[in-house]
């Protein structure tokens, strides 16, 4: 009798410890997963300027300051290793292609062309998912710091050394809208 | 008054909660039925009997289950939706699907001009996601975004494979109150004579409960159903972070006229296809849906 409570009991313990190991692991992987989701539409955004470059150049042609913004936005993207630095430059590129499209408005000719439309459409629909990855990276990097503060999942976390994650801030240049002259 | 404003976290979990209870009153009538037929006819007729509604109950909805998202599709006479033309919607759906971390479900287009949609698919692997022409030609971006958070909520909550469930027990109490109520009809049970006062109460108690118990879980499951619509509003403004989308979408459709469908997709769509009393309705009422969304 003694010796089948002890086997109960050593089995909940270890289901306790598996359980919480593999909710870290879990919440863990969903963090990196929506972080490449990140990557993958910024990558997308990235891919599209320079058809819409192309596009565009044609019809503005003395804009040339907002065209090289976008240019070297893209490039800072392009080059940027860390995704703190990606999103940094994705936001940048973000603002940069907002000017273009406010500028746009000036063009009817411009505005009526098709390609035109369907990759303003594109990149607007790109800059939702990126807000909208960000937000689930954020949800799980919620979680994750909420199971690891709160007991007892903050002892499984120091037991099996897993740290807090930081937030994707909102900078300081996104909260700006973007200024346009004419 | 930001102690009235309900989070949407507190609302999805108490939508849930709510429902797994109404789960367990359905079980609880179908033990107080199994117990009491037990008690009224002896165990071996009574096994059977169990057995019986068990194995049918299930083979009928879990059929239905592994096929619903293919059912569902077929009987709404959807179609594919193209993804050149209708490159908004799949946009939309994309963006969301990345908002709650669902896989991308295949998406469909009803030919009609009312606005309404829906969600089925037994996990978030098979799912789809439905919607009518009208829905998208009438309501805004924000609004058709609003929509299908609504249906995508379905699908991360698991609503399919929970409405299942009780499903398939509400099909073994219907079977089991049909079985017992046919074979005292046919006498098969009768023939023993020589049965004491206690059985024969049991029996009339039986009788009793058979008659009323179909009638009572059907009631339950419709409330479990608008318990889980609930949950999927609250849940719709969890992925967009604001209720107004969903708002602006309600009340076009309170303004429209309710689309036609076959009664056994109704649960599924996003507002309720008819107009009935809420007692009988899958869905609450769209007041009651909006009042609570402007709370959010």
């Amino acid at each position: 009798m003694i010796t089948w409570i002890i086997v109960g009991v050593v089995a909940i313990v270890a289901i306790v410890f598996f359980t919480y190991y593999n909710r870290f692991v879990t919440l863990k992987n969903q963090i990196a997963n929506s972080l490449a989701q990140i990557n993958v539409q910024l990558k997308k955004r990235a891919d599209l300027v320079p058809n819409l470059l192309a596009s565009v150049k044609g019809y503005m042609k003395h804009e040339k300051s907002v065209i090289k913004e976008v240019t070297e936005a893209r490039k800072a993207l392009v080059g940027a290793k860390t995704i703190d630095k990606k999103v940094a430059a994705g936001n940048q590129l973000q603002s940069a292609l907002k000017s273009i499209f406010a500028i746009a408005e000036n063009y009817p000719n411009l505005k009526a062309n098709e390609t035109f439309l369907h990759l303003q459409q594109e990149l607007s629909a790109i800059e939702d998912k990126v807000a909208y990855a960000r937000q689930y990276y954020n949800d799980g990097v919620m979680s994750f710091n909420t199971l690891s503060q709160t007991v007892p999942g903050v002892w499984f976390a120091s037991l099996y050394g897993f740290k807090g994650k930081e937030y994707l801030q909102i900078t300081e240049a996104e909260k700006k809208v973007p200024k346009v002259k004419f | 008054m930001t102690s009235q404003r309900i989070s949407f976290h507190d609302e999805i979990a108490r939508n849930k909660r709510k429902s797994v209870f109404l789960i367990v009153c359905v079980l609880a009538v179908l033990f107080l039925l199994v117990y009491v037929i037990g008690l009224a006819t002896g165990p071996d007729y009574f096994f059977m009997v169990l057995i019986f509604g068990t194995i049918l109950s299930l083979v009928y909805v879990v059929g239905g289950f592994y096929n619903s998202d293919k059912l569902a599709v077929a009987s709404a006479g959807a179609k594919k939706a193209d993804p050149v033309k209708y490159r908004m919607y799949y946009n939309i759906v994309e963006g969301l699907a990345l908002a709650s971390g669902l896989k991308m479900p295949k998406l469909y287009i009803i030919d009609n001009s009312q606005i309404n949609a829906f969600a089925s698919g037994r996990d978030p692997g098979h799912a789809v996601v439905c919607v009518t022409r009208g829905a998208i030609e009438k309501l805004e971006k924000r609004e058709l975004e609003g929509v299908i958070a609504h249906e995508l909520s379905h699908i991360a909550n698991y609503d399919i494979r929970f409405m299942t469930l009780v499903a398939v027990l509400v099909g073994m109490i219907s079977i089991i109150s049909q079985i017992f109520l046919r074979s005292l009809f046919w006498g098969s049970l009768g023939g023993g004579g020589g049965r004491d006062k206690s059985k024969m109460i049991f029996m009339l108690i039986g009788i009793a409960l058979a008659i009323l118990a179909p009638i009572v879980v059907m009631f339950v499951q419709l409330s479990i159903s608008r318990k889980r619509e609930y949950a999927a509003d609250s849940s719709a403004v969890k992925f967009m972070r604001t209720p107004t989308g969903l708002i602006g979408a309600l009340e076009k459709i309170k303004s429209n006229r309710p689309l036609k469908v076959s009664g056994a997709i109704a649960p599924l769509f996003l507002a309720n296809p008819g107009k009935t009393k809420e007692m009988f309705m899958t869905h609450p009422p769209l007041e009651k849906r909006i009042e609570k969304l402007e709370k959010m």
